[in-house]
């Protein structure tokens, strides 16, 4: 017909080959294995065989059993901790950089190291740290005076410790995020303020929170993400124990699985985590839309 | 849009810092003092490795700082083939990611219909399910193929498991580079896909960076992948090589260091020096935006 009709078509064809790659990856990577795993957490199989088909039966035992809900509760504890204590240790360090400071830059990106350095680096050097009752925290500690606790021996230090690594790797994202949001903040409505007699911890509250609660509900929403589904800052750190006192829902996973080869429990309790997570983040996802019609 | 609003950001930024540079070097000192206490104990974590590292080894009778732990893994363990694989599954998984994810960012960009938003909620439903979910079933498929115990099998899983961001990143930076310049070389005869590579892709280093350096950062840390699909030594790569120094007696503490300074060196330097690339920000605003 005419040119602009031609190239609508061209263009329609075009796109729909450039997504193809994707496509197949996301089909092969992604929802084969999704479907897959359903079929398998209603069957009572291994790592080789499908097994015979047991209802939900899966999904029952995993319901019942204490360790399932004691990994859960693990898993939200880890998770509040980790999405809201780097929240606030990130907040701190961006509202501190966000005024002048001599070499700002340069902290800036030492205190990103936490998060660039591999887990596997970083919980090797706070093993190294606290492990054993000849490491150096201990040891400090007992030269404090306040005895020599076993870190990660002691099921609730333990889970504090794994909790207090999981700040420390994940507080330069919260930082980068809450860093970004500030920088977007015009100047000149806080002289403005200022004029109108706010103080600084006003200004804070009634300017800067609202004017960030976007970009601070999407980084709640990435770092529940990520909490929930993290593997190696537990595993790598305490290995789930002791006595199971820091196993998460996914630690729960990956033991069922691939060391108690119960392949359908373990996918069971992956579904079950999953659905957890996928409530959570259409809740905050609801606040975004909220905060960005305000 | 995003890169739009950050490039504006930046330029208020540097207004209000000659406008109210009075002002805000108030207590500037208190802050430098307080964020040097702070790094130092942020630091001593990573402190700890790079001098355990350097310290002499067990059995050594060299004092003061030495190579000797490098030495030592270089020659006496496979840290070079774990090097060797860790480089060749990241760089592999960058280059593969990129290619896969730039052409379905375009698309995101570029087309405005159901189909295309819906793909995009697709991508953010997979990037939120757990890896664990779907590493027994590709265990499986993959041991069908001869893919397990093997690079590629785990290169193939870790472009499943960026492409979401990748693309999302890609889409954002897409939008930042004007439809009217596509336009113009349509008008001359260029075609869309030509104007994809030639406009686009052209124009889009910085955008291409921050996705390559996303990738780089899940492929060279990952774990969990790697203890599911590695089984043999000649085949592990770094964080599986440096966990297999914890199962032997008595840990060698300035070998593991040792391994631990290599493993941490690449993404530290690729931070150190191409971090004005990189804005997580980016990520967030590509989410949400979408």
């Amino acid at each position: 017909m005419t040119i602009g009709g031609t190239l609508q078509r061209q263009r329609g064809l075009t796109l729909g080959v450039l997504i193809v790659p994707s496509v197949f990856f996301l089909l092969l990577l992604n929802a084969y294995p999704v479907v897959y795993a359903a079929i398998q957490s209603l069957h009572q199989g291994s790592l080789i065989a499908t097994g015979p088909f047991v209802g939900l039966a899966n999904f029952t035992d995993v319901l019942t059993q204490a360790s399932f809900w004691h990994a859960a509760g693990f898993t939200l504890v880890f998770t509040l901790v980790g999405v809201f204590g780097s929240w606030l240790v990130g907040l701190g360090f961006a509202l501190v950089l966000n005024r002048y400071v001599p070499a700002g830059g340069v902290f800036k990106v030492l205190l990103l190291l936490p998060w660039v350095v591999p887990i596997v680096v970083s919980s090797t050097s706070w093993n190294w740290l606290v492990a054993t009752p000849s490491s150096p925290l201990p040891q400090l500690w007992h030269l404090l005076g306040w005895g020599t606790p076993l870190f990660l021996a002691d099921p609730t230090l333990a889970a504090v410790m794994v909790c207090v690594f999981k700040v420390w790797v994940s507080f330069p994202f919260m930082m980068m995020m809450t860093s970004s949001a500030l920088a977007s903040v015009d100047g000149t409505v806080y002289e403005a303020a200022a004029m109108d007699g706010a103080g600084r911890v006003q200004q804070f509250r009634h300017i800067t929170m609202p004017l960030i609660a976007r970009s601070t509900y999407i980084s709640w929403i990435l770092m529940t993400i990520f909490c929930v589904n993290d593997f190696p800052t537990i595993y790598l750190l305490t290995g789930g124990g002791p006595v199971d006192a820091t196993t998460s829902l996914v630690v729960l996973a990956y033991r069922t699985v691939f060391q108690n080869f119960q392949t359908g429990p373990g996918v069971a309790i992956a579904f079950l985590m999953t659905a957890a997570l996928v409530i959570v983040s259409v809740v905050l996802f609801r606040q975004i839309r909220k905060s960005a019609v305000e | 849009m995003t890169t739009t609003a950050l490039r504006l950001a930046g330029r208020t930024r540097v207004e209000r810092v000659s406008f109210i540079a009075e002002k805000d070097r108030q207590g500037a000192w208190w802050r430098f003092i307080f964020l040097i206490l702070a790094t130092a104990i942020v630091l001593v974590p990573i402190a700890v490795v790079v001098i355990l590292a350097l310290m002499p080894g067990l059995g050594s009778s060299a004092h003061g700082l030495t190579l000797t732990n490098f030495a030592h893994v270089f020659t006496g363990t496979q840290t070079l083939t774990w090097l060797g694989n860790s480089t060749v599954v990241t760089l592999a998984t960058v280059v593969i990611s990129v290619i896969v994810a730039a052409p379905a960012g375009y698309v995101l960009s570029r087309g405005r219909s159901k189909t295309v938003t819906g793909y995009s909620l697709l991508l953010f439903v997979v990037q939120s399910l757990p890896v664990i979910t779907s590493v027994v079933p590709l265990f499986i498929l993959f041991a069908n193929f001869g893919l397990v115990d093997n690079l590629a099998g785990i290169t193939i899983i870790y472009v499943g498991s960026s492409m979401s961001v990748a693309t999302w990143m890609l889409a954002a930076y897409f939008d930042s580079i004007p439809a009217s310049l596509e336009e113009a070389a349509w008008i001359d005869g260029t075609s869309i896909f030509g104007s994809f590579t030639r406009i686009v892709l052209r124009n889009s280093l910085p955008g291409i960076l921050s996705t390559a350096i996303f990738t780089f950062l899940l492929a060279w840390n990952d774990y969990l992948v790697a203890i599911v699909f590695l089984r043999t030594t000649s085949t592990f790569t770094l964080p599986m090589g440096l966990q297999s120094f914890f199962q032997q007696n008595a840990t060698d503490w300035g070998s593991v260091m040792a391994v631990a300074v290599i493993m941490m060196l690449p993404p530290v330097i690729v931070f150190a020096t191409l971090n004005r690339y990189f804005s997580v920000g980016g990520i967030g605003g590509a989410l949400a935006g979408r």
